[in-house]
């Protein structure tokens, strides 16, 4: 294997519907001459949840942490997963409609399975580990804070 | 010293402006910013429960801070409640 530096992070923050969570831009930028694999999450609203009927979702986040947050996940895939590697990953904030995509990743890398290893890694820490909040609110007009994962005790 | 401390999530709907002030000793680390935090939502949040408390980290801009850790020098700190991106 070569040792040309092939490896790339773009994190991102982007209000709603900004083309910063267009899943094409993110294919595009996990795209190397070099990989032939590519692993592509895109989460959106979805109508329900818990059984209740969801009209919007509305998320909160420190953004300065969350990007640092962003860049940390995919140099913990390059050192986990495959030093070469691309890794696209933007969050919205505000408020959304059902549909609306609330988060794209994106993995580029030379095969099939470190693409979607980083891929998933890097959802999850989206998931679990980034500070962001979700609201969500309800056709009944009321709306809740969404549990959590603690960071209490969790790495710096 | 005068910790400016940036509320995030469900804090926020403990009080309209989402920064908070609360004093502190000169030098005193994360965990006097944590029961200085727990004084204040004793008496001005009644939302506001202990098992919240318990499980809010603190954080800096750059990094999750834990109790043991020196405040930032400038002051400034978010409260991190439990997260749930994605």
């Amino acid at each position: 294997m070569d040792t040309v530096d092939i490896s790339a992070i773009r994190a991102l923050v982007a209000a709603p519907r900004d083309a910063a969570l267009d899943p094409a831009r993110a294919l595009e930028f996990v795209t190397h001459e070099e990989f032939g694999g590519q692993a592509l999450f895109v989460g959106r609203v979805r109508r329900h949840n818990h059984g209740r009927d969801v009209v919007a979702v509305e998320y909160d986040l420190f953004e300065p942490l969350v990007r640092t947050t962003f860049e940390a996940l995919a140099r913990e895939a390059f050192a986990d997963i495959a030093p070469e590697l691309r890794v696209y990953v933007a969050h919205t904030h505000g408020r959304l409609e059902v549909g609306d995509i609330a988060v794209v990743v994106a993995a580029g890398s030379r095969h099939r399975d470190e693409a979607f290893r980083a891929c998933r890694a890097v959802i999850e820490g989206v998931k679990h580990r980034a500070p962001i909040w979700k609201r969500e609110h309800y056709v009944d007009g009321s709306s809740e804070w969404s549990e959590g994962c603690s960071l209490c005790g969790h790495k710096a | 010293m005068k910790l400016q401390v940036q509320l995030f999530g469900p804090f926020r709907d403990f009080q309209p402006q989402a920064l908070l002030e609360l004093d502190v000793a000169d030098g005193a680390n994360v965990a006097a910013a944590r029961e200085a935090l727990a004084a204040h939502a004793a008496s001005h949040w009644p939302a506001c429960t202990p098992g919240l408390l318990r499980s809010t980290a603190f954080a800096s801009e750059s990094a999750l801070l834990r109790d043991g850790d020196a405040l930032p020098a400038d002051g400034r700190i978010a409260v991190i409640p439990p997260v749930n991106g994605g």
